[in-house]
């Protein structure tokens, strides 16, 4: 792994924390190097991440380090093994969790939520963390849409880069945090965007 | 996503001219071809593979010029009014596509065409027209398709040949070469009304091999491009017109200045190679720059024909007029020749203009000259900085005289007849332009692997490690972005295909034109299936190559940029570290070490049957003692394949 790798995922890692979109323990990242992946250890804090805590495999194949690697590995896996992805990341930002208790998709309010997300899906499965059900489900999603959300748990966004991923789901907490906002003044919202009724169909 | 009740992903209709034998013929290609290689570039290297053009001489009747528009051709969708034509180059001996702006390719579909296939050739110069009535001289065949002799138009420059034949034809549309392309220089260009040319690769000179001066087709087709859901359409541009009004990139510099903003960007990044890429940074930049364009030159903003970002430019120099220059063709005169004096740039851009001749390989096969000069092996040649010399060797080598009829063959094929090969600053024959990777690493890995050769447009790292875009990168890192670089090929594979203009990914993503398509179609696409399809493009380009004698030894850069630091600037001190990059490119296409695509790649890509078709067998190194053909001039690849491909033409590659 090259230093600028790691660095990628230091700033990334440490960023999301700052940012309040993970616990102390929480989310992972991955990036695709060809038929190899490099992900974060499971129970790495990301936002300290060191070099140990970044731990590659293969993408089709296990080997021993996937003893170590996260927990959501099989996801990341399925994610790439299904789209063009090159670069993951999931957290568990806690305004985009609570909406996403309460509808089937986000449809952001605000203007770059609306410029870069239009909309969000919501999905769900009866196992939410690692599992077969989730490996399954998101890549279908994913061929459709950048970032998806994963009912009670958080969003997996998807991007060429790190930087494009963490970028999505700051996004998609900073709308959702709006539409809190908003809500709380239970006031009819002045529509601003032409063609907003049809977000939905994004 | 919604889908849309009725499909208008159609099967593709085609028209086949034999100039030879002066037939044409309806053919139609099965709507799982356009499902799976789209149109335009991707349809060019589908046929240009089933039809085997990897055995075939370049300027032999043999080898077609497949003219073909995209699906989102003359639908509305932005800045897509583009075409492509596909062959085999004289000058790479590649597979090789260029596409252009203008009206051509939505007249070509409003004729009811989704590709034309021109083969065989005249028995003597003429033009063809297409869908404009019968005359004396009518194919027999359909499509209304007539030979004219080219009479008045034989040598006419390319601004003359346009006017006469819309004098001509007044309710046409029409492609035509210039002198150079008749007179068989090898990076001639094919250009269409509004200036636009297919440059570059020497299609030109192809045409010319056919001494098919012009092909002019019917401008008021009454058949409209099919879209299944104009209102969902509609909905989808008015959100893509929203992100290119507000990206900085699509909706002020390009607009204001047009390409050549770029000059000043490149030049403070330490990447505007000067001089024959001795250094990367040029003393004159300021001089040549896109704000001296604007104040000294410029008198209108133009645009392709429904684009919102109009990059295009009317410009003046020395009592002339016309189109451009483009960034890169003020490098190619400029700082890679040393000159400062932009008004010479721009006439020398409007030389090649009525040659029609690529600018990029005009200037750096120049500037090669230069360096042959000043190394002692061109006694009275042109020095660095002589701007007169520059326009001079431009005119004469249009008309083949002097030191020009020389320079008419490239840089690689002159360098080496001069015995220093490794003075051109070519990749695969095709003059690299105005990115010097030893400031931009990435783009060198892009020059090395480009499928048509040294070229910025297959994929330009100017983005992520110069502009920003998507995200910036560092430039000078050499491993972890061989995987960002194969995304941006897959997608311009498929941009082409389309087709549409690569500015709007500056700020457009892929979803966005895979919603197009959609709306287009009425058929769910999803982004990674473009991204899979470009995949599949990028990969038949390589069997193409591979089976036309190329080898992992292709996959280079000239020795200077490998070895030779950069001097002084930003990037002092740098080279680029190629081998690691090919190596982690390799692996991330899913190749083995020698550049073939692995037997699990191809099967992904639904292209075995191609690849067996092609002679191209994964896991054994192939045709390295070919690479060296072609009379012992410096062209790599030009060894016809020594495969018996024995599967039936018309059948589907890869179905």
């Amino acid at each position: 792994m090259s230093s600028a790798v790691l660095e990628q995922f230091r700033q990334i890692g440490r960023d999301l924390f700052v940012a309040g979109v993970i616990s102390s323990h929480g989310g992972n990242l991955s990036v695709r190097m060809g038929d190899r992946i490099l992900i974060t250890r499971r129970g790495s804090m990301l936002a300290r991440l060191e070099e140990r805590d970044v731990i590659e495999t293969g993408l089709d194949e296990n080997d021993a380090n996937v003893m170590l690697a996260s927990t959501e590995i099989n996801v990341h896996r399925a994610i790439y093994q299904g789209t063009a992805a090159q670069a993951i990341v999931h957290a568990h930002p806690p305004y985009a969790i609570a909406r996403s208790l309460m509808c089937d998709e986000i449809v952001p309010i605000d203007s770059e939520g609306s410029y870069l997300l239009h909309k969000v899906p919501v999905v769900h499965t009866e196992l939410t963390a690692g599992s077969k059900e989730v490996a399954d489900l998101l890549p279908r999603w994913l061929k459709d849409y950048d970032i998806v959300m994963l009912r009670g748990h958080g969003p997996f966004a998807i991007g060429h880069l790190l930087e494009e991923a963490y970028q999505l789901t700051s996004v998609l907490e900073m709308s959702c945090r709006i539409m809190t906002i908003a809500d709380g003044f239970s006031e009819q919202i002045k529509e601003y965007r032409k063609g907003s009724d049809r977000y939905d169909t994004w | 996503m919604v889908t849309p009740p009725d499909s208008a992903l159609r099967p593709l209709r085609g028209l086949r001219l034999d100039l030879s034998q002066r037939t044409s013929a309806v053919e139609e290609l099965p709507a799982e071809v356009a499902r799976r290689w789209l149109g335009g570039r991707g349809l060019g290297a589908y046929v240009a593979l089933r039809e085997r053009l990897y055995a075939v001489e370049p300027l032999a009747p043999e080898n077609l010029l497949v003219f073909a528009p995209g699906p989102l051709t003359g639908t509305g969708a932005p800045a897509s009014g583009r075409y492509s034509v596909t062959g085999r180059s004289p000058l790479t001996g590649t597979v090789f596509d260029g596409n252009s702006g203008g009206m051509f390719g939505t007249a070509l579909r409003r004729l009811g065409w989704d590709y034309l296939v021109v083969t065989g050739a005249l028995d003597e110069q003429g033009y063809v027209t297409v869908g404009l009535g019968p005359s004396a001289e009518s194919f027999d065949g359909p499509g209304g398709v007539c030979v004219h002799s080219a009479g008045e138009l034989r040598g006419a420059e390319v601004p003359v040949a346009l006017a006469r034949l819309r004098e001509l034809h007044p309710a046409s549309e029409a492609a035509v070469i210039g002198p150079a392309g008749e007179r068989g220089v090898l990076f001639a260009s094919i250009v269409n009304n509004r200036g636009r040319s297919i440059g570059r690769g020497g299609l030109g000179a192809v045409m010319g091999s056919k001494r098919l001066k012009a092909l002019v087709i019917g401008g008021r087709g009454e058949h409209r491009p099919p879209v299944a859901d104009p209102e969902r359409l509609a909905f989808i541009v008015y959100e893509a017109e929203k992100l290119l009004k507000a990206n900085p990139i699509t909706s002020t510099a390009l607009p204001e200045f047009g390409t050549s903003v770029l000059v000043n960007v490149l030049d403070q990044a330490g990447a505007l190679p000067t001089r024959n890429h001795r250094e990367s940074r040029f003393e004159g930049a300021a001089a040549i720059s896109g704000e001296a364009l604007k104040r000294d030159h410029v008198k209108r903003r133009s645009a392709c024909r429904g684009c919102i970002i109009g990059c295009a430019r009317r410009t003046e120099a020395g009592g002339q007029s016309g189109e451009g220059p483009e960034y890169e063709t003020i490098w190619a005169f400029g700082a890679q020749c040393g000159v400062s004096d932009l008004t010479a740039i721009v006439q020398a851009n409007y030389a090649c203009n009525r040659a029609g001749m690529d600018t990029i390989t005009m200037g750096s096969t120049i500037a090669c000259a230069m360096e042959l000069t000043e190394v002692g092996l061109l006694p009275d040649g042109p020095r660095f900085g002589d701007a007169r010399a520059v326009l001079d060797l431009t005119e004469a080598t249009a008309a083949g005289e002097g030191l020009g009829a020389e320079l008419g063959y490239g840089s690689a094929r002159f360098a080496a007849r001069r015995g220093r090969p490794e003075l051109s600053m070519s990749v695969k024959c095709l003059e690299m332009p105005a990115y010097d990777p030893r400031g931009m690493k990435a783009q060198g890995l892009a020059y090395a692997t480009s499928n048509r050769g040294g070229c910025h447009l297959r994929a330009n790292m100017l983005g992520p490690e110069i502009l920003g875009v998507p995200k910036m990168v560092d430039r000078f890192a050499t491993l972890g972005k061989a995987g960002l670089l194969i995304n941006l090929q897959n997608l311009n594979a498929v941009l082409d295909s389309l087709s549409v203009c690569k500015f709007t990914s500056f700020a457009m993503k892929e979803d966005y034109f895979a919603r197009q398509l959609a709306a287009v179609w009425g058929e769910p696409v999803e982004p990674q299936e473009l991204l899979l399809l470009g995949e599949r493009i990028w990969n038949a380009e390589r069997l193409f190559n591979l089976a036309a004698g190329f080898t992992r030894d292709d996959d280079t850069l000239p020795d200077r940029l490998l070895h030779e630091p950069v001097p002084a600037g930003p990037s002092a001190g740098q080279v680029v570290d190629l081998p690691p990059m090919l190596d982690e490119y390799y692996i991330s296409r899913g190749w083995d070490e020698a550049g073939v695509p692995t037997t699990a790649k191809l099967e992904r890509l639904s292209l075995v049957e191609a690849a067996a078709d092609a002679g191209v067998v994964p896991g054994v190194r192939r045709h390295a003692e070919a690479a060296a053909g072609d009379g012992g001039d410096a062209v790599p690849g030009s060894g016809a394949s020594s495969g018996d491909p024995v599967a039936a033409s018309g059948q589907e590659a890869g179905s």
